[in-house]
């Protein structure tokens, strides 16, 4: 599906040489399942990667292993300098300072949507209510739903729930953040306005890395489009080149059934 | 034909037998002719048995005598209530001296003003308030119950419960009038309020200092009789074991179930032993291996007093099958909400304190408050192996001289006392539901 914020053209992007994420040779197996085979991917500081391909690609399990959610066996995950590992208190350090936004929101349905938002900055970042609350509204108005703070996630729509997980992580002044499917789960009418938040995320130099079908959104923001399939990284390019002449037979294939 | 209805249908009120008293009856008693007949029946039965139960309760009741044959004399087909008021006292404090009781009534006042705060919105702090009540009431109620000479580490606790009590119920007040927690109102009161968090931090301690030490200086000018715990008996009993079978078996549940689902396979192994082994023995088994078979390990000369022994046998029996509730809601929370929470940088205690058990609790409050109930009622056990709780009371009425026999009316009394105990919590627990679930509601 094409979104609307194709019209918007290619958001200005501010890449610098510092390299914010390192992957190499890694490999990654579930039980007998050889999910990512021999991933190389160097992501600067405020490059955007959008990720594509077919169900069961492994392309959120790549972005699953960044932050660490997922272990990999073999080669090397570099994030901000940090080598991720069985070691307990890099993995904490490394998911403060990555951000990620899920499919399913994942927001904690027992608290406020701001008590969500402060939670993180006030137990891990141990900073005082009053200045994350602070945060939080600075951010909720970023994302357009500031007098949303004293509902409970079950209150809000599912794009409104969203444009809160994004928030929720923004409020951990992450170096990094990562969208898994963030529209997969939405209703058409929804998906703009996540789309349209992720947009002016992109416009102020965040680096990012999106799993997401929206081409249209892609073509806007990526400075990079990957193409995953069976586990592999099938084609790399810039996202004019990737949609109007993409290279691999697989490509092919997959943009002639998604556009 | 494309548009099918230019404007909208307003709405239309129900048919009678949706909205109406007359409709109900009709649908749900007398919708046919059997129904109409087994509503007739059903309606007799219960004249008959609450008729009958109403008779000979109230009507021809002896309330009022000084052994069992006035009641007989009095009335041949009623209950003899007289009995049962006669040994009340005992019923509700066991043997405990007269001129004591005003201790566990003391007691009971003290718990009900503590807990208070936490069913005012208005007060801050709710959860230190507690946290508070569980870590010092015990001591505090404990040594007014048993009195004595009070060592060292007793006339910490118990000095430390006054200045808790006290900054509570101080608490309750600044919440109740400026709608501020103490610490804020305090430090507004002595112009603090704009000083550095360092030095409002010294300042408030310095204030608990100062009434910890007025406390201890004050606890030391007086000591309370002591009384044996053989001596304590009766509702009061009961509500101690359970008392502390329920405050101590939910965070021991806790701690098993988290164990039970530890990635350490010691902590697993031991923890899932443990709660198996206690979950297959009944609790009378445990009961009777804690009063007689546990002083045999112990070293010669170490005594522990039954109390204790039995009381530590339903924390520990009770918190194995919390454990198990706990787990199931442990369970209940989706994998999701697990990653949300590493994704905001929460370690393994953050995110289960914050946000794991919060939500398996509240799924769970239905059957823990339903174990809750079940320890309420199996403290009735203890009974066999010698203590005299409400049970034990009740059924040594029968064996007093003057009211030799009479086992019908106090234990009717006692099923009453439980009724409102466990309908209470049950109540309470619903009401908690709704409360706790407002939230999640569309």
């Amino acid at each position: 599906m094409m979104s609307e914020t194709q019209d918007l053209g290619h958001v200005a992007s501010a890449i610098s040489n510092e390299v914010m994420i390192e992957i190499n040779q890694m490999n990654k197996w579930f039980g007998q399942f050889h999910v990512l085979k021999d991933i190389n991917l160097t992501v600067r500081k405020g490059e955007r990667i959008v990720i594509c391909g077919p169900s069961g690609s492994g392309k959120s399990t790549l972005i699953r292993c960044i932050n660490a959610l997922e272990e990999h066996q073999e080669g090397d995950i570099i994030v901000d300098g940090i080598r991720l590992g069985k070691n307990l208190k890099n993995l904490d350090h490394i998911r403060t300072e990555v951000g990620m936004v899920f499919q399913t929101f994942n927001l904690f349905p027992h608290l406020t949507i701001l008590e969500n938002l402060t939670l993180g900055p006030i137990w891990v970042r141990k900073k005082s209510k009053a200045e994350a609350v602070e945060t939080a509204m600075k951010y909720l108005e970023r994302v357009k739903i500031p007098e949303q703070a004293d509902k409970y996630p079950g209150q809000l729509s599912g794009g409104q729930q969203q444009r809160v997980a994004i928030a929720r992580s923004l409020c951990m002044n992450p170096k990094i953040m990562l969208f898994d499917e963030p529209t997969s789960a939405l209703d058409p009418e929804m998906i703009k306005e996540v789309l349209d938040v992720m947009v002016d995320l992109a416009s102020t130099g965040m680096t990012m890395i999106v799993v997401t079908h929206e081409m249209g959104f892609a073509k806007t923001i990526a400075d990079e489009v990957i193409f995953m399939d069976a586990g592999e990284i099938v084609e790399k390019n810039a996202p004019n080149a990737f949609f109007e002449h993409p290279e691999h037979e697989r490509t092919k294939l997959f943009l002639s059934q998604i556009l | 034909m494309a548009i099918v209805k230019a404007e909208r249908t307003p709405d239309r009120r129900p048919p009678v037998s949706e909205a109406t008293v007359l409709g109900w009856l009709r649908k749900n008693l007398f919708s046919s002719v059997s129904n109409t007949l087994l509503t007739f029946v059903m309606l007799y039965i219960i004249y008959l048995t609450v008729g009958g139960a109403f008779k000979w309760g109230v009507l021809d009741a002896t309330f009022i005598a000084d052994n069992r044959r006035e009641c007989y004399d009095n009335s041949l087909t009623g209950a003899c209530w007289a009995g049962v008021i006669h040994w009340l006292n005992n019923i509700f404090y066991g043997r405990y001296p007269r001129t004591e009781i005003w201790r566990i009534n003391l007691g009971g006042v003290l718990l009900a003003l503590w807990m208070a705060p936490l069913w005012i919105s208005r007060v801050k702090g709710k959860f230190l308030v507690g946290v508070s009540v569980v870590v010092f009431y015990p001591f505090l109620a404990g040594y007014l119950f048993s009195g004595g000479e009070k060592g060292l580490f007793m006339q910490i606790m118990v000095a430390s419960a006054l200045v808790a009590f006290a900054v509570n119920m101080a608490n309750m007040l600044a919440g109740l009038f400026s709608r501020q927690g103490l610490g804020t109102f305090a430090l507004r009161v002595l112009g603090q309020d704009k000083a550095t968090g360092k030095t409002q931090r010294n300042v408030l301690l310095v204030l608990i200092a100062i009434a910890f030490g007025a406390a201890f200086f004050w606890q030391m000018s007086w000591t309370i009789q002591s009384v044996v715990w053989t001596k304590w008996g009766g509702l009061f009993l009961t509500l101690v074991i359970s008392g502390i079978g329920i405050a101590l078996s939910l965070p021991g549940g806790i701690l098993l179930a988290l164990g039970r689902r530890s990635k350490l396979p010691i902590v697993r192994v031991l923890s899932t032993g443990f709660i198996e082994i206690f979950r297959s023995v009944p609790l009378i088994t445990v009961l009777f291996m804690a009063t007689t078979m546990f002083p045999l390990f112990m070293p010669e000369g170490f005594v522990l007093n039954k109390l204790v022994q039995v009381i530590i046998a339903v924390v520990l029996f009770n918190a194995c099958y919390m454990a198990e509730t706990v787990r199931a809601g442990l369970q209940a929370i989706p994998k999701e909400q697990f990653e949300g929470a590493h994704t905001i940088g929460l370690g393994y205690w953050g995110t289960m304190g914050l946000i794991i058990m919060p939500q398996a609790l509240k799924h769970m409050i239905p059957n823990i408050v339903g174990s809750f109930i079940g320890l309420l009622k199996d403290t009735t056990l203890v009974s066999i192996i010698g203590l005299f709780d409400l049970l034990g009371m009740l059924r040594s009425i029968s064996k007093d001289v003057p009211w030799m026999g009479l086992h019908k009316e106090p234990l009717i009394f006692g099923a009453i006392l439980f009724f409102i105990m466990c309908s209470s919590m049950s109540k309470y627990s619903r009401h908690l539901e709704v409360k706790l679930s407002a939230g999640r509601k569309r």
